[in-house]
């Protein structure tokens, strides 16, 4: 180091290396500051894993697994009494779960009423089970004259759907059980005629021993196929 | 086949129906969402609020959307395929917190299912343009760090040259 040139040197190094250093510092430290993806304006970002709830799907659209029997649950009726499922033990159910704010189930529900009165005599009932508060459940029942029996709940309401398999549910959509509780079919969306004839009119050959339980899902299944194609054709 | 029959893969899961990302452009967050064919949200019930403790959002600009009339819900505003939401911010920390927004949205499927409100919190990206012009200007604790680093290198040589001085002095 007797050298004035290498002193020089050695000297640059030791500035060079203490500014590299504290700007590498900067930049790594820094760089947590701009996570996300940019993107350019007119473009949404590619989702990120953070932004996603648990159960976001990937690629794959997670299923609902539903149960073989009806689980045994009780919800509050709108006078506030809880009312147990099994109340209509040996009746077939058309559960229908439903909320006020959900356009499609408002829509759907002159169907439910008349589907209640018709089947009402050869042993098939519907129950309304709204998933909202009991307040507008009830305003709304009373102001649209709901004549078929509503049941009504909160986080409660929630979990019965989550024990039909509906963990993230949304609204509307219809279990369908045949007398001896047996689940059939669950519908998801908008219920229209020929979607409730065609599952209504199998859950009563189900009932009078004419079919079987597995010919009776596929007949359903084919059928809601069949008529999901006619309404995209 | 499954135990029962079922129309459920019919419908898209709600974040795959409504993709939701955000970019931070100026002093401004972009939130955008793309939205499925056949499905669309609800502009009334589009809320984004601030998630980061030294962050303050005003009121999301939206677009005008188009107009859905409903026997049962009356006349709504919605959107479909995309729609952005234009949030003036400001910090109050110099950046010692990444920027979070919570947003909220509520959409439908128009075959006929409805998605409860959906709540998320998201980390907006930087835009290109808005990287370049913002890093110069926005002081950061780190950047003292790199100048300390630098006067210290800067004093340090200048030891080592007066330590050479000193002992080159005797053979003078």
């Amino acid at each position: 180091m007797n050298s004035p040139g290498l002193r020089f040197v050695g000297a640059a190094l030791i500035m060079l290396l203490g500014i590299w250093a504290g700007s590498r510092l900067y930049w790594v430290r820094n760089a947590q500051y701009h996570r996300g993806v940019p993107v350019p304006a007119g473009q949404a970002s590619v989702p990120d894993p953070r932004d996603a709830s648990p159960d976001a799907p990937g690629s794959a659209v997670p299923h609902a697994v539903v149960p073989d029997l009806l689980p045994a649950f009780a919800l509050s009726d709108l006078s506030g009494k809880p009312t147990s499922v099994s109340t209509w033990n040996g009746k077939s159910l058309v559960i229908n779960f439903w909320a006020t704010w959900c356009a499609p189930c408002r829509r759907e529900m002159p169907l439910l009423e008349t589907l209640a009165s018709e089947w009402a005599d050869r042993g098939i009932v519907v129950v309304g089970v709204a998933v909202d508060y009991p307040d507008k459940v009830k305003e709304f029942a009373g102001r649209f004259n709901i004549d078929y029996p509503l049941l009504v709940g909160e986080q409660d309401a929630l979990d019965v759907a989550a024990k039909l398999g509906m963990n993230s549910p949304a609204f509307p959509f219809t279990v369908f059980a045949d007398r001896s509780g047996e689940i059939v079919a669950l519908f998801v969306g908008e219920l229209h005629r020929p979607q409730a004839d065609l599952i209504l009119s199998v859950v009563q050959n189900l009932n009078q021993n004419r079919i079987q339980l597995p010919e009776a899902k596929q007949t359903i299944a084919r059928g809601l196929a069949k008529l999901a194609e006619q309404a995209s054709g | 086949m499954r135990g029962v029959a079922s129309n459920e893969t019919d419908f898209l899961p709600p974040d795959v129906a409504f993709r939701v990302g955000g970019t931070i452009v100026g002093n401004t967050v972009e939130v955008r969402w793309v939205i499925a064919d056949g499905y669309y949200l609800y502009r009334q019930k589009i809320e984004v609020t601030a998630e980061s403790p030294d962050l303050i959002v005003a009121a999301a600009q939206l677009p005008a959307g188009v107009i859905k009339t409903d026997p049962y819900l009356g006349t709504q505003e919605i959107y479909t395929q995309q729609v952005e939401a234009v949030v003036p911010f400001t910090r109050f920390d110099a950046g010692a917190h990444p920027i979070q927004i919570k947003v909220t949205y509520q959409g439908c499927a128009e075959a006929g299912l409805c998605y409860p409100p959906i709540t998320k919190v998201i980390f907006p990206g930087a835009g290109a343009a808005a990287a370049a012009q913002a890093a110069p200007s926005v002081p950061h604790p780190w950047e003292g760090i790199a100048i300390l680093g630098g006067g210290l290198a800067f004093l340090l040589s200048g030891l080592v040259l007066r330590k050479g001085r000193k002992l080159d002095s005797p053979a003078a």
